[in-house]
């Protein structure tokens, strides 16, 4: 097992938005997370990745990291491609990959030549401040630069928000593709259809509680996904 | 020819406004607060320079006779002000950020390191006032008066030393910036601190290498400060960095270069308006001409608008 969250609780003063979350993940699998906006998604990632406040157990390859700050998770392999991108506007395409290979100490200019071979768009726009690429730009620029940190487990906190329906197939495409490549990946997402079409498990949460957890092609058929979203319950 | 002294001896007095006015302009970009301790680290590195030099230290005068002699007696003026203004400026940080920042809102990320570094300004006078006193502390300048003069303008050895050294300290700084891997880290964090530490950059270890910085900044300039003018005092501080303030404000807040144009121009401007006006309204020419542009041109020569977003 990669990863094993145990109890997590996060709670903004009386917000209590994560209720004592259980998550499991193996190695090279696909999971996402799914639920309404509010539901705890986000706060169960950033929990995870250290940078959010919780109770609770991170086992990350059997280690405890509970007490962990969140760039020594970073080195440790669990990175976190938050929302919205956030991609360092005032710095160039290049000084942003650099960046996601901040926490290295080894040599990453062939992998950053890879990338420019994957991505010819980011490679035209190298010496440009990030600022100038579109949206569908951006979110390869950001999974890049969380590539370049050399993740065991890497987690997307809504990839796919604000994307043209071409982008989102050729984000699901490039998603699978690296979990082929041996990552494991955390997936939140809106669009519940995409994601689980990719992913193998998923679990899906209402205000903070996991109400429905399974297989992908067994989630795709409950009625009750669409009542967690709808929250008629 | 007058007009071309004044503007010398003006881009000369620039030049000891240039680092603290880069020093106030990186707080602001990377901590987004202005830090009142910087023209208090300027004035303490100044009077340390001084009573190091004339052995008017509380302890150790003789110690630092018996190690440098009468003659070298600056060089431990030099490593003394460096030395204490970098430990100052480790305990300044966590008063005025580790224990502050964003522990209750957004009043605490904001107003508070900035009334906390107006305490620490206060202190700092009282602590020299009450050790030297308040009356202008005179040194003898180990330089001489070392002059040359092209045409029949003259020029000061020690201050054009002193303007050369600023210059090479903020290039050296803005290198820094552009290409190291902690000038990209500082750039992180002052557009997305929250971004930076997902790429696992250290925010907490690396704040506290700001404050060093930019203290060292302010050390530097007070120690050219005594060394050219030779007489400091507890308020030295305050003109310098109303004067800073202004440079950093015209090139526009946040902007390294902006700084440095700033500063030189208001050194200039303010001798410049001593010589046209008096020296009891020259202020009036440097505040006026500022509240002017911040009218027309709120971000300055070279700013952005957004502060504390992409700036270095």
């Amino acid at each position: 097992m990669l990863l094993d969250v145990q109890g997590i609780d996060v709670r903004y003063g009386r917000n209590h938005a994560v209720k004592s979350v259980d998550l499991t993940m193996d190695e090279r699998e696909i999971v996402t997370v799914l639920g309404a906006n509010g539901a705890g998604k986000s706060s169960l990632l950033k929990a995870i990745q250290g940078s959010e406040k919780s109770t609770g157990t991170v086992l990350f390859d059997g280690v405890d990291i509970s007490g962990w700050s969140a760039p020594r998770r970073v080195n440790a392999g669990l990175v976190l491609v938050p929302e919205g991108r956030q991609i360092f506007v005032s710095m160039t395409v290049h000084e942003n990959m650099q960046m996601g290979a901040y926490c290295r100490k080894d040599d990453v200019g062939a992998e950053i030549d890879e990338i420019y071979d994957r991505f010819p768009n980011l490679a035209a726009r190298r010496d440009m401040p990030a600022s100038v690429l579109s949206g569908g730009e951006q979110q390869m620029l950001a999974i890049s630069r969380a590539m370049l940190a050399k993740p065991r487990l890497m987690m997307l906190d809504e990839p796919s928000l604000g994307l043209s329906p071409i982008l989102v197939k050729q984000l699901f495409t490039l998603i699978e593709e690296l979990n082929d490549g041996g990552l494991t990946i955390l997936l939140i997402e809106q669009n519940t259809h995409m994601a689980l079409q990719s992913a193998d498990r998923g679990y899906v949460l209402e205000l903070g509680d996991v109400v429905l957890l399974g297989d992908a092609k067994t989630l795709q058929e409950d009625s009750r996904l669409g009542e967690a979203y709808l929250g008629t319950h | 020819m007058l007009v071309i002294q004044q503007l010398v001896n003006g881009l000369m007095l620039g030049g000891v406004y240039v680092m603290v006015a880069v020093a106030f302009t990186l707080i602001i970009g990377m901590l987004n607060f202005l830090n009142f301790t910087i023209p208090a680290l300027f004035m303490f590195a100044a009077v340390l320079m001084y009573a190091t030099m004339m052995g008017h230290l509380p302890f150790g005068n003789d110690l630092i006779l018996s190690i440098f002699g009468t003659e070298y007696r600056w060089v431990a003026g030099i490593i003394v002000a460096l030395v204490v203004i970098a430990l100052v400026s480790l305990v300044i940080e966590r008063f005025t950020y580790r224990y502050m920042k964003a522990k209750y809102g957004d009043a605490t990320e904001h107003a508070l390191p900035l009334v906390s570094s107006l305490g620490f300004l206060i202190i700092f006078e009282h602590l020299v006032v009450s050790t030297w006193g308040s009356d202008p502390l005179t040194a003898t300048s180990p330089f001489g008066q070392g002059t040359f003069s092209i045409d029949t303008i003259i020029f000061s050895v020690p201050q054009i030393v002193s303007l050369v050294l600023s210059l090479i300290v903020v290039v050296m700084l803005s290198v820094m910036l552009k290409a190291t891997k902690l000038g990209r880290a500082l750039r992180a964090i002052a557009e997305r601190p929250d971004t930076a530490i997902l790429m696992g950059v250290e925010v907490g270890r690396i704040v506290p290498v700001v404050y060093v910085i930019t203290g060292l900044l302010c050390a530097v300039s007070g120690i050219l400060f005594t060394i050219n003018y030779a007489t400091v005092d507890a308020y030295v501080g305050d003109t310098v960095a109303t004067v800073a303030i202004a440079g950093m404000v015209l090139g526009g807040l946040g902007n390294v270069w902006g700084a440095i144009i700033g500063g030189l121009f208001i050194g200039m401007l303010e001798v410049m308006s001593i010589y046209i006006v008096g020296a009891d309204f020259a202020k009036l020419p440097i505040w006026g001409l500022l509240l002017v542009l911040l009218v027309f041109k709120p971000t300055g020569l070279f700013g952005h608008t957004l502060i504390g977003k992409g700036k270095f």
